[in-house]
């Protein structure tokens, strides 16, 4: 298999050339027309903003990942990258590595739930630009087949790694029903937000946003469809919220023991969450002294992401297993597209031999005699072409080893001249 | 019959003690394959157990109310039949082995010290007695189970504030669901021991000779409802949450536990029948 693709990602490459590097739908929808132009006759381009890959069948047998840098770095010039910040792979193991993407392993964040969306997205941008074929598109359905397997038959994508993730687990720990409950970000920076989104999936009954800058909060709050509490007077307004999400970066407290042991009062006790995700933190630790609030800081919320991260490492033998049973099963459909043809040829040039056998005997003995003869030249062709046949086969199916497969056909081509079936050297011999 | 008694009896507590382990390797497993077939076998074990009650009220001709013993596997029963109903209908699967574990303890102490009775007084024969003990008992088990997810609560509760994120938060339901399973199975326990409360006060002076108000399980009874009251009513005029409501709910447990091993092994009363 010809297969050939480069990648860039957190292995090769530091956040900065990544993040420049990465390509947006639109570049994309621009670069695919010249990869076809000049290196692929199908393929498929994905980039996120922590990885960007290149794979396809190349037009030319002298096409090489060179190639492909080339064309991506001329397309898209990055300071500072260069050859080096990209991994190549050829065959099998550009076809593993597509594997392991979207099974989420190959992630900077083991199990990573979204870059099989991802994936997805770029497999349909190369159907709608006509950039795939025949084997790519099964190539493809293979790759959704192996993502949906890892996240349905292992718990590669089980447990919170995020912080902000990690805060709303332990908020369902407390509260059974979110769609009851209120919630305020304080903060509508980048993990802000990412709590709010959370939040918002969890069917939150209400949340809002304040932030310093106002403009700021109304951008995340129409994104999230939340309130907007100014500023000035959100402590004012603490007690309304069950759920309190920290993630500023003031370099003090903003809200001390003392406002809310008052909240508190206001609330008659009722209990309260404060997930405190900002560093340097936003809340008073000592607050958690107080009967019915719980606080927690990113420390004690890294624990658990510490031990799902630890988790899903647990399951990547899992999703190796998966991987390669997936694998096989491609790389076996793929060896008998080459087996197949030769399989045909072979079967065709024996019936040729017959049936000029046949013909020059066919006048010289009776009808029930040629009968005889024809069923028995049908069994000794069937007879002797069984064994060839099946053995093909096998190696077509038992394995990804695509050299086996090209030396066995190749032999078989050539001890058989199977290319010039109409050459028929003996009866030429004979009849010279 | 008596045979069928006699092999249920031995077969009870071991019936108790698998469904037991079947909820503890599902609780302790995360991705187990027990979830329905353990419901399905505490169901078999506790119709079991109702034929097991059902052949000894027709075989000794009285309801298995007339000792300690009796009253524990009707106890036993009681616990584990409240739970189901609960599991029921609130889908909360995790937190069976909490309370089935009360069960197997109750029955195998029944199962050991259980006789055949045929020989009773004629008052335990009485079906107003009957209601006044079934409803009690049902009572005792809300509370048992109202204690046991108060348990919970605090253990819960404790683990969440000092960031322990262990099994017991894996697995258990959310504070909120274990507080208002612990509040409501308290509820329902509560509104018994009033019926029984209520049967008693009217009927027993009539059918007691030797009726005293100062009986010391009618004064226990009688305590333990006023706690129970006093918690209930704080819940639902100020609101409480958590700890505050948990703490009636086991004082009340407490108290209704240790004045019953009281007044039952120790204190002389017409209330004792053995």
């Amino acid at each position: 298999m010809n297969l050939i693709g480069v990648s860039l990602n957190h292995k090769s490459a530091n956040i900065d050339i990544r993040e420049a590097l990465h390509l947006s739908k639109n570049e994309i929808l621009e670069l695919i027309p010249i990869l076809k132009r000049d290196l692929f006759s199908e393929g498929l381009v994905l980039s996120t903003c922590n990885r960007t890959e290149i794979f396809g069948f190349p037009k030319d047998v002298g096409i090489s990942y060179k190639d492909i840098q080339k064309t991506l770095i001329e397309y898209k010039p990055v300071p500072g990258l260069n050859s080096g910040n990209f991994i190549n792979y050829f065959s099998c193991s550009a076809v593993k590595h597509i594997f392991n993407v979207a099974c989420g392993i190959d992630s900077l964040i083991i199990g990573d739930s979204q870059i099989l969306g991802q994936v997805k997205e770029s497999i349909q941008l190369s159907d709608d630009l006509n950039f795939s074929g025949n084997v790519s598109k099964r190539l493809f359905d293979q790759v959704l087949r192996v993502g949906k397997r890892a996240i349905k038959e292992t718990l590669i994508g089980e447990g919170a790694v995020t912080v902000s993730y990690a805060a709303v687990q332990i908020i369902e720990k407390i509260f059974a029903n979110l769609n009851r409950r209120s919630a305020l970000v304080i903060g509508a920076g980048e993990t802000g937000e990412l709590a709010a989104i959370h939040l918002r999936d969890k069917e939150i009954g209400k949340l809002s946003i304040t932030n310093r800058s106002f403009d700021k909060a109304k951008i995340v709050a129409e994104k999230l469809r939340a309130d907007i509490v100014g500023f000035e007077d959100y402590k004012e307004r603490l007690h309304e919220f069950d759920i309190v999400v920290s993630a500023t970066s003031s370099p003090a407290f903003l809200l001390t023991k003392d406002d809310i042991k008052s909240v508190m009062k206001k609330r008659r006790r009722a209990p309260i969450v404060l997930m405190d995700i900002a560093l340097p933190r936003d809340i008073d630790p000592q607050t958690g002294n107080i009967d019915n609030v719980f606080y927690n800081d990113i420390d004690s919320l890294n624990v658990i992401v510490e031990e799902n991260l630890q988790k899903r490492k647990e399951e990547i033998p899992l999703v190796n297993d998966i991987i390669m049973e997936e694998m096989v099963a491609f790389f076996s459909w793929f060896n008998s597209l080459r087996v197949v043809p030769t399989i045909k040829s072979f079967r065709s040039f024996f019936e040729e031999i017959t049936q000029d056998e046949l013909r020059k005997i066919r006048h010289k003995v009776t009808d029930e005699d040629f009968q005889k003869l024809e069923n028995m030249t049908r069994r000794l062709i069937g007879r002797l072409m069984h064994n060839p046949t099946k053995k093909l086969k096998e190696i077509a199916e038992n394995g990804i080893e695509t050299q086996e497969v090209s030396n066995t056909t190749a032999m078989l081509i050539d001890l058989f001249d199977l290319n010039n079936p109409s050459k028929d050297e003996y009866t030429e011999e004979r009849e010279n | 019959m008596l045979s069928t008694i006699h092999l249920l009896n031995i077969l009870l507590p071991i019936l108790y003690l698998v469904a037991f382990v079947a909820y503890t390797y599902d609780f302790i497993g995360e991705a187990s394959n027990f979830t329905n077939s353990k419901r399905i076998f505490l169901f078999v074990t506790l119709f079991l157990h109702t034929v097991y009650l059902l052949f000894r009220t027709i075989e000794f001709t009285h309801a298995p109310i007339t000792n300690k013993f009796e009253i524990f596997t009707l106890l036993a029963f009681a616990v584990s039949f409240s739970y189901f109903i609960l599991e029921l209908m609130t889908d909360v699967r995790g937190t069976g082995l909490f309370i089935i574990v009360v069960s197997f303890a109750f029955q195998t102490v029944s199962s050991i010290f259980i006789q055949d009775l045929v020989e009773v007084k004629d008052v335990l024969r009485n079906g107003l007695l009957g209601i006044h003990v079934v409803s009690a008992i049902m009572g005792y088990s809300g509370f048992t189970i109202s204690a046991v997810y108060g348990i919970l609560f605090i253990v819960l509760y404790k683990n969440i504030r000092n960031s322990k994120f262990g099994i017991v938060f894996k697995r258990l339901p959310s504070l909120e669901i274990l507080e208002t399973l612990s509040f409501k199975s308290l509820l329902i326990g509560y509104v018994l021991l009033t019926i029984a409360i209520l049967i008693g006060v009217v009927w027993l002076p009539t059918a007691f000779p030797d009726f005293k108000w100062s009986d010391p399980k009618l004064i226990s009874s009688g305590v333990v409802w006023l706690i129970y009251t006093a918690g209930i009513t704080i819940k639902l005029k100020d609101g409480w949450y958590g700890k505050r409501v948990i703490f009636f709910s086991l004082t009340g447990f407490t108290v209704a536990i240790s004045s019953m091993i009281l007044s039952n092994f120790l204190a002389e009363s017409f209330h004792s029948f053995y």
